[in-house]
């Protein structure tokens, strides 16, 4: 194979996949990127099994054909090269690369030991326009569980979709993420669906794909098991986590009995002073609601006493409740409004934390559980 | 003076205080589950080659008429706790190891007074509780350990002052502080078996043996172990092992006995008010390797299921591919006596 192209797409296309291959793998193939040249394109390819990325940009084809480059090393390389033009060769053992006066030879792996594309037999489908994916993925995945020891359904991402509607949620257990919109598409005929998708493929989907104007999604292969999410140039296609969402509208209340509507900026920076102080005890932070006053308190026999005062808006009964400071604050910076409101049923119970202001295509809200004393 | 005791099959004694019937048989407590390890032996059942940790499968064809009974950890915490208030009476300080074994600093310095001490405790533990405790006196915890060891089952060993050295002078060198195989077959390499021929050794050879702490084993070996009796020892991680009597090498065998280690490391927790967030596994191979993994969880817990599931995790990715297994260990650190708990969704 032979081309020549922008050394700027190259090198965006290849740093890209560069971040999807698995430093730690012991398959020498999943080191490289695959690069195809084909039709006026060069399609630039990265896999770890459980995800690919595939990017794709215009170049000027001599020879069609394909060739694998260890993705660190090229990725390194071409990210060092100035604007201009680049040109590469390859043959089953060795990438030939010219750029003005430079010439480097890497070695290669012959393309067709690459993982094949997982299946393209294509199931239910659906579009979302690209900067809401984006909010939409800000927005959940930060909740989801880290901790690889309480599985993969944890880790994930749920997308459900009925009809035109998309909701996306993300639990650890303790906090719960849940974000609701209208589909540029929908499902055919209003139907539903439910994809568990681990949510590293969907941070890496909005990073490879937020920038496009919509985002086509479909389910591929026959039991369906992998999604896809394809933009004009570049596409991912996630393995899916096998198993069982917890019932998450269980955890959601349906009604409050008391609020508080308060500034979040002003809301952040009392709990994370106050979380200064709480740190080596759970980071707890107690809340008390009272003559339309929130009052934060925290106290540690080894920091000393917090104290804070902040005037809201209270509906409903006075209440004291704690929570892990470092929790909400990392939910209401995920929240982009001036004011939010707090529902809460009691100490012990769950809270909800939504933005205040008018109703937008978008519904945004989270839930955190309390701290029991 | 320094007692150190320890309760008798403390399971399984519990099992046959409660329930007559189980009295005088070769009992195993254990899980019911076909992959179960047996927890504890009775003396009854230790004849037939049955021990701890051992597979349950394993333990009923050595002893056919083993009789398997499961535990019950709130009613060994709770005569734990009355054990220990017996241990109060006349104590300056007690250690607590776990809870069927403790050091206590007996409140007196006169030997006898301190032996008639462990008497009264057996007595009353006897008396009161209906099970019996072994005991070991003496004026420092390594030979009160040893000598409560070697008066098992139902005993007391008490060794005076200034007799120490030449009680442990014939032991073999297994039985102090931090020696373990390894290090023993090296010992054994230069010939030395014993306690009291570590005693003997010059500061080059010790150094050259045991590196920086080599005086310190030395002393311990001359009977000078100056460790105080730590009332309110701060813990900094709890674990709870298992050394197999044969090596394991099934996957199915090894994260059975995870899952009891987990609960026993869940019910220790418990017992001290802990929790931790750093769960993590120890392996030995049977080449004496040791190996191990950790992994963090958000919330600090002492859930036997939040426990087992990390651990067994951790056992996943240390990725044995069948390597035989000689020890395995549960540990939980980063430990916090907060009382503060994050509630989750998911609570029953």
């Amino acid at each position: 194979m032979k081309f020549s192209c922008s050394t700027k797409d190259i090198a965006s296309a290849v740093g890209a996949a560069s971040k999807v291959v698995n430093a730690h793998t012991t398959v020498p193939i999943l080191s490289n990127v695959l690069l195809t040249a084909i039709d006026d394109t060069i399609r630039v390819r990265a896999t770890d099994l459980e995800l690919t990325l595939e990017h794709v940009f215009p170049a000027q084809i001599t020879e069609p054909g394909s060739v694998t480059v260890p993705a660190k090393l090229f990725s390194g390389y071409l990210g060092n090269l100035p604007a201009g033009i680049v040109e590469l060769a390859g043959t089953p053992t060795r990438a030939s690369v010219k750029w003005e006066k430079s010439n480097y030879d890497f070695h290669a792996l012959p393309a067709d030991e690459y993982p094949p594309l997982p299946s393209s037999q294509k199931g239910t489908s659906f579009a979302i326009d690209a900067r809401r994916f984006r909010e939409g993925v800000n927005a959940t995945i930060f909740a989801a569980s880290s901790e690889e020891a309480r599985g993969a359904v944890l880790m994930g991402t749920l997308l459900e979709i009925a009809g035109d509607k998309i909701t996306m949620v993300a639990t650890d257990g303790y906090r719960l993420a849940k974000w609701e919109t209208t589909l540029a598409r929908g499902l055919e005929d209003g139907g539903t669906a439910k994809f568990i998708v681990p949510s590293r493929a969907l941070a890496e989907a909005a990073r490879n794909l937020g920038s496009a104007e919509t985002i086509e999604v479909s389910a591929l292969g026959p039991s369906g098991n992998q999604l896809a999410f394809a933009a004009h140039n570049a596409s991912i296609v996630v393995r899916l986590v096998d198993g069982q969402y917890p019932n998450y509208a269980q955890v959601i209340p349906a009604s409050f009995d008391r609020s508080v509507t308060v500034n979040t900026a002003a809301l952040i920076a009392g709990l994370k002073r106050a979380e200064l102080v709480a740190g080596d005890r759970a980071s707890m932070v107690k809340m008390s609601v009272s003559n339309a006053q929130l009052i934060i308190t925290a106290n540690s026999d080894t920091t000393g006493n917090a104290y804070e005062e902040l005037d809201v808006e209270q509906t409903g009964d006075d209440l004291t409740i704690a929570f892990n400071a470092r929790y909400l604050v990392e939910i209401l910076n995920h929240i982009d409004a001036a004011q939010i409101v707090m529902e809460f049923l009691g100490p012990l119970s769950p809270a909800a934390i939504r933005p205040t202001g008018e109703a937008t295509e978008v519904a945004h809200m989270y839930v955190l559980m309390p701290l029991r004393q | 003076m320094v007692a150190h005791f320890d309760l008798d099959a403390f399971y399984a004694s519990v099992a046959q205080l409660d329930d007559p019937s189980l009295r005088g048989k070769p009992l195993a407590i254990s899980g019911d589950s076909r992959r179960s390890v047996v927890l504890t032996a009775s003396y009854e059942a230790r004849p037939f080659g049955v021990r701890s940790a051992m597979p349950l499968f394993k333990a009923k064809s050595l002893c056919p008429g083993l009789v398997v009974a499961p535990p019950n950890f709130a009613r060994y915490k709770e005569l734990s706790t009355r054990v220990f208030a017996i241990y109060e009476r006349g104590a300056r300080a007690i250690e607590a190891l776990s809870l069927d074994e403790a050091y206590v600093e007996i409140g007196t310095d006169d030997f006898d007074e301190a032996v008639a001490y462990a008497h009264a405790v057996r007595a009353a533990i006897r008396g009161e509780i209906g099970l019996t405790a072994s005991a070991g006196v003496a004026s420092q915890k390594l030979v009160a350990k040893i000598a409560s060891d070697a008066a098992k089952p139902d005993g007391l060993q008490a060794i005076a002052p200034g007799d120490e050295r030449a009680y442990l002078a014939p032991m073999p060198v297994g039985r102090l502080w931090g020696i373990g195989p390894k290090t023993q077959t090296r010992l054994a390499q230069r010939n030395i078996a014993t306690i009291g021929e570590i005693a003997e050794l010059s500061d080059d050879v010790v150094f050259a043996l045991f590196g920086r702490g080599g005086r310190a084993v030395r002393e311990m070996a001359r009977g000078n172990d100056t460790r105080a009796v730590e009332a309110g020892r701060e813990t900094r991680s709890v674990s709870s092992e298992s050394t197999f009597e044969f090596d394991v090498r099934d996957t199915e065998i090894l994260r059975a006995i995870v899952r009891e280690l987990s609960v026993e490391v869940s019910q220790r927790l418990g017992a001290h008010g802990l929790r931790g967030s750093t769960i993590g596994v120890k392996i030995k191979l049977s080449n004496f390797k040791i190996t191990g993994r950790q992994t963090t969880v958000a919330v600090a817990t002492d859930d036997p299921a939040t426990i087992a599931s990390a651990a067994l995790h951790c056992l996943e990715r240390a990725d044995l591919d069948g390597a035989a297994v000689r020890l395995l260990g549960v540990r939980v650190a980063s430990i916090t006596e907060e009382p503060v708990r994050q509630i989750s969704f998911f609570e029953p």
